[in-house]
């Protein structure tokens, strides 16, 4: 089943110096549960892509479906109740909020969208996460990698279809990094999350099921590698 | 969970993480300023009502030449009034040896309605004497003025004949709410009782006695009695409020809360700032949270309730605690205030509380909203692209919100156009000038920068490089100085003014009926007790008739209470230092045109009657015509206990009407026994004590000006808060500036020092500023709303920069100490995420 659909999706802003073309004519689809790793230098529209596929943002032309919905035929409300529905994000720069607590930065979604069992379901999470002991910590008083995890938790409690990752690890040192990503692979393959995550990290994206290169707005390779054969390297 | 709860719980977040508390602080100082002082005000003006009632000893009064019809007593017999009656006449009094002309008050069971009689069971007695009588003279017994038992020769229970009959003297009267006041010459009073006075005999139709009837009650109830009883009054009898209250008192009390108002203003502009500052860094920070908060998909429409549903919650929630700290400062203010007043202060009205309360939310709605409005809007892309940001409202938009809100405040809340039109031009003048000097300031220091030592540059560049901040900061600084600079130079002279208005030595007594021959030893034993007195005043009584040749007609006679009734006239070749001439000249200018009399007119009574300068007056003095050219018209202090009068001739004019003499004179309390003394000698001397008046407005004075002094301390807290506010709104960007230069490698001496200057240099400008700004709106002030002379106040020029360079500077270093001692990768890091 296709959970996301992009057709012919274009991005246009006006700047200073003109009109900049920043997606052209992209068209792509991914499958439910898969991974999807988007590469490309810096600069060459991945996270305007990601911000498009998930619905934060519209294309000037296109269209893009999540979850069978058209989402560039809806308003920002209706986008964003896809979001609330469907959505979990994890960013290169935490997003924590700095004046709540680690439990309570896992709890604000699921309060926005008013989950009864909110706590119960955060401190469920914070413990998947290995922090189960620092919930009442503060941003400030974590680490980047338990910034990090606070926020993949966060991502994870309130169940998204698919979640959207911008370079998780930018902001890790490598060690960091992989443990991280340990966790986002570990969960995402737990619950059958379709993982898509934007970075310019190789080893990061061969974790992938499938690699989409992009330059200049425009796909310049699609490739799928073979479940199976992801496995063997695993077991190596 | 019901947004309400959600709300509840973010803002329980919010506030915790402390960047509530400088909004909050701002909302509740504002609701306890104008809650306290509207508080106060209003049960000072209710209080101050039937303070002034009890001059009337009573609610309404009905007077006349006549008693009272038995049947208007069918008018009353349903409404739920209290009523008494007095007569009042004149008659002699006899004792053994002696007898006195005396000025009789018969009275009825329940005088006085309002106010107290004060008596006491020494002559002249003082302080622990004096007690409030709990009823009325018996039948048989008199109470009688102190000065009568002298003239008498007569002791506290004594027999004095009053007509047929006689009566026991049984106390002294001390004090009387419904006493006339000032000095004229009336004869000592006598109280007897109402039921008495036929038994006497001395009324005989044609005696000229007045009758009233005393009513007090509820507004209601008074209302329907004035309905009812004005179509009966017919030509013999009026009705009578008092309108306004005592003179000086009034007026001491009205530029008191004139002030109150001012200060409470001055506290909400302030106040307004700060929520204003603080609200936009709220607004600021959040930016990240509502597109984290849109990104986890909520809508626009919920992420704004939510936002206004926490501003509503803290809106009245501070709002109520600053109604308690409010009704807790107004109780610190009105404490003893309460005794000084014959009544108990009556309680304030609700609407004084609903003011102060919906203060706390106007602010709020006009200070706060305008910078957290447009935050919904912000695009939910922004989690991803951190460059993105929110179209605030123009600044314009934002000014005006701000603007109107300020003037609807002062406007409702101080019911005083001229002293909002006053303060609010002043203030639109002085952002004006702050905008274009701060801007020139800011670009005249660059020249100087380029020459300084590395703080200097430092400072000045950290300055230049965002002059419409720092503008901002400038103008935020020297309005809240300016403010503070205005609310104290109007207390200073207000203080100043009453303490002058009644000096130490105020004279307390006034002496009247000196005859010629009694002035020199008079002038020998008040220079021998070194008492302080006046010139002595020649006067004769006398009525004024006529003008230009014509006698006054009825008509005439109704514009005013002076030619109605024998006057006070008098000559002095020296103007009294509270006398000022507005129109024509005094006698050392003034030239007698073949040997005419000059007179000089108190503003008022011309006025009243319409004399010109050169009208010809026509006075009759015992039966003698005198006229006289109206040479000069005069203002008059009537606040001022000393002898004053509406007519004033030139010297020599009245010299062949065998004047009395009148002064007024000091005597301390431990003299008091002394009048007794003297008036034995001098029984014709009459004395009027009106030591009793002055200590009480004595008393209310230092009270109203140690409530001014509170409220003063409260409103500089206020000034505290929006430098508070205004440094710490800039905390970010020097926090990121600093650890640049840090990570960069610049030292801390390097760093505090040219943050300490910068601060300093912003305090001073800003003090530079607000002294002119102060100038302006005092001048404004003085001469328009306390009709006080204005000057130059050379000490807000010397003082205003160097303490704002001080304070500023201090302030701004303390604040931004963070930004030295925390790790410079820690502030970038937290700066970047
Ligand atoms: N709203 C915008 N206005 C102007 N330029 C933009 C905007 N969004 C993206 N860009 C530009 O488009 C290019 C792609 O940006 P981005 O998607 O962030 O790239 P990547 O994430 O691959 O580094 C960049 O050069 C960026 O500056
Ligand atoms: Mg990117």
């Amino acid at each position: 089943m296709r959970i996301l659909k992009a057709q012919q999706i274009n991005k246009t802003v006006t700047t200073s110096d003109g009109q900049l073309t920043i997606i052209e004519n992209l068209s792509l689809s991914v499958e439910q549960g898969t991974s999807v790793a988007i590469v490309g230098a810096s600069g060459s529209g991945k996270s305007t892509l990601l911000a498009l596929l998930a619905g934060l943002d519209v294309p000037t032309s296109g269209v893009i479906e999540l979850n069978g919905k058209d989402l560039t035929a809806m308003d920002e409300e209706g986008r964003a109740k896809v979001r609330a529905e469907s959505v979990g994000f994890v960013f290169q720069s935490f997003q924590l909020l700095p004046g709540l607590s680690a439990l309570e930065n896992v709890m604000l979604p699921l309060e926005l969208h008013g989950a009864p069992d909110a706590e119960v379901r955060a401190r469920n999470y914070l413990e998947r996460v290995g922090l189960g002991h620092r919930v009442a910590h503060y941003p400030k008083q974590l680490s980047g990698g338990e910034q990090q995890r606070v926020a993949i938790a966060r991502a994870f409690a309130s169940e998204p279809k698919v979640l959207f990752a911008d370079e998780p690890t930018g902001n890790l040192d490598s060690v960091t990094g992989a443990t991280v990503i340990e966790l986002l692979f570990d969960l995402n393959r737990e619950q059958g999350t379709t993982l898509i995550l934007v970075t310019h990290e190789q080893r990061l994206a061969n974790r992938c099921l499938r690699q989409i290169t992009i330059d200049a707005g425009a796909i310049t390779s699609d490739l799928s590698v073979d479940e199976d054969e992801i496995r063997v390297e695993l077991s190596e | 969970m019901s947004d309400w709860k959600l709300a509840a719980k973010f803002l329980w977040r919010h506030w915790r993480s402390g960047e509530l508390r400088v909004l909050s602080a701002a909302i509740v100082l504002a609701v306890t300023v104008v809650t306290a002082i509207a508080v106060f005000a209003d049960r000072m003006d209710r209080s101050l009502q039937r303070q002034s009632n009890a001059y009337l000893a009573a609610d309404r009064v009905v007077t006349g030449r006549f008693s009272i019809p038995e049947q208007w007593q069918d008018l009353v017999s349903d409404l739920p009034l209290e009523q008494s009656f007095t007569a009042q006449f004149g008659s002699m009094v006899f004792a053994e040896n002696d007898m006195q002309l005396a000025s009789i008050k018969a009275v009825a069971p329940g005088y006085p309605l309002r106010g107290d009689l004060e008596v006491s069971d020494v002559p002249f007695g003082l302080g622990n004497e004096v007690y409030f009588a709990d009823g009325i003279p018996e039948p048989g017994e008199v109470w009688v003025d102190s000065r009568l038992l002298p003239i008498l020769d007569i002791e506290l229970g004594d027999t004095l004949a009053v007509g047929n009959r006689d009566f026991k003297v049984s106390k002294v009267v001390i004090h009387e709410p419904d006493a006339q006041q000032g000095f004229s010459v009336t004869g000592p009073r006598v109280l007897m009782n109402y039921a008495d006075v036929e038994s006497t005999g001395v009324i005989q139709p044609g005696s000229r006695i007045f009758y009233k009837w005393l009513l007090a009650g509820e507004d209601g109830s008074l209302d329907e009695f004035e309905q009812r009883i004005k179509p009966e009054l017919g030509e013999h009898f009026q009705f009578r409020t008092l309108q306004g209250s005592q003179r000086s008192i009034g007026s001491a009390l009205d530029r008191g809360k004139s002030f109150l108002m001012l200060a409470g203003m001055i506290g909400v502009l302030l106040a307004g700032v700060a929520i204003a500052i603080a609200a936009q860094q709220f607004a600021e920070k959040h930016v990240d949270t509502v597109a984290l908060l849109k990104s986890l998909g909520a809508e626009a429409p919920k992420v704004r309730k939510l936002y206004f549903t926490q501003m509503l919650m803290l809106g009245v929630v501070s709002s109520a605690l600053g109604l308690i700290t409010g009704e807790f400062l107004h109780q610190l203010i009105a404490s003893s205030l309460s005794s000084l007043f014959g009544v108990e202060l009556l309680p304030a009205s609700w609407t004084a509380y609903g003011l102060g309360f919906f203060t706390g939310l106007i602010c709020l709605l006009c200070f706060a909203l305008p910078p957290i409005w447009p935050l919904p809007t912000i695009s939910p892309v922004r989690v991803l692209r951190r460059e993105i940001n929110i179209e605030q409202l123009s600044v314009r938009t934002r000014a005006l919100i701000g603007l109107s809100a300020v003037i609807l405040l002062i406007a409702i809340y101080s019911q005083d156009l001229k002293l909002t039109v006053t303060v609010i031009v002043g203030l639109i003048a002085i952002l004006i000038v702050a905008v274009g000097l701060s801007l020139a300031m800011l670009r005249s220091s660059g020249q100087l920068g380029a020459k300084a030592g590395s703080t200097w540059r430092l400072a000045i560049s950290n300055l230049q490089r965002n002059p419409g901040h720092s503008t901002t900061q400038i103008v935020v600084f020297s309005c809240a100085i300016m403010l503070l600079m205005v609310l104290f130079m109007v207390r200073t002279s207000l203080i100043d003014e009453w303490r002058l208005q009644l000096p130490e030595n105020a004279p307390n007594h006034f002496i009247l009926n000196i005859g010629a021959n009694e002035r020199a030893p008079l002038i020998e034993e008040f220079t021998a007790k070194q008492f302080e007195f006046n010139p002595l005043y020649p006067m004769v009584l006398g009525r004024l008739v006529g003008k230009n040749g014509e006698t006054f007609s009825e008509e005439d006679r109704d514009l005013s209470n002076a030619l109605r009734r024998e006057l006070n006239l008098s000559w002095t070749d020296s103007l009294a230092a509270d006398n000022n001439i507005i129109e024509g000249q005094w006698w050392d200018q003034w030239q007698s045109v073949d040997g005419e009399n000059g007179v000089s007119v108190e503003a008022g009574t011309a006025q009243e009657i319409g004399i010109k300068l050169g009208d010809e007056l026509i006075f009759s003095l015992g039966g003698l015509e005198l006229k006289a050219r109206v040479s000069s018209i005069r203002t008059v202090d009537w606040n001022a206990l000393t002898p004053n009068f509406y007519f004033l001739f030139s010297p020599g004019a009245l010299d062949d009407y065998s004047p009395t003499y009148l002064t007024s004179v000091f005597v301390p309390n431990d003299d008091k026994r002394f009048i007794n003394e003297f008036l034995r000698r001098y029984p014709t001397i009459v004395i009027i004590e009106i030591d009793r008046i002055i200590e009480r407005i004595k008393a209310i004075v230092t009270q109203v000006s140690q409530g001014v002094e509170l409220v003063l301390w409260v409103v500089l807290l206020g000034g505290v808060l929006v430098l508070i506010a205004a440094v710490s709104a800039s905390m970010a960007r020097r926090l990121h500036e600093s650890s640049i230069l840090r990570a960069l490698g610049s030292g801390r001496k390097l760093i505090v020092g040219s943050l300490w200057l910068e601060f300093s240099l912003l305090g001073f400008a800003s003090g530079l500023l607000a002294a002119f700004g102060a100038e302006l709106i005092l001048f404004a002030l003085q001469s328009l709303v306390f009709e006080a002379t204005s000057r130059i106040h050379p000490l807000l020029w010397v003082f205003g920069p160097i303490l704002g360079a001080f304070f500023i500077g201090l302030l701004g270093a303390f604040a931004c100490r963070k930004t030295v001692t925390v790790p410079p990768a820690l502030v970038l890091r937290e700066l970047q995420s």
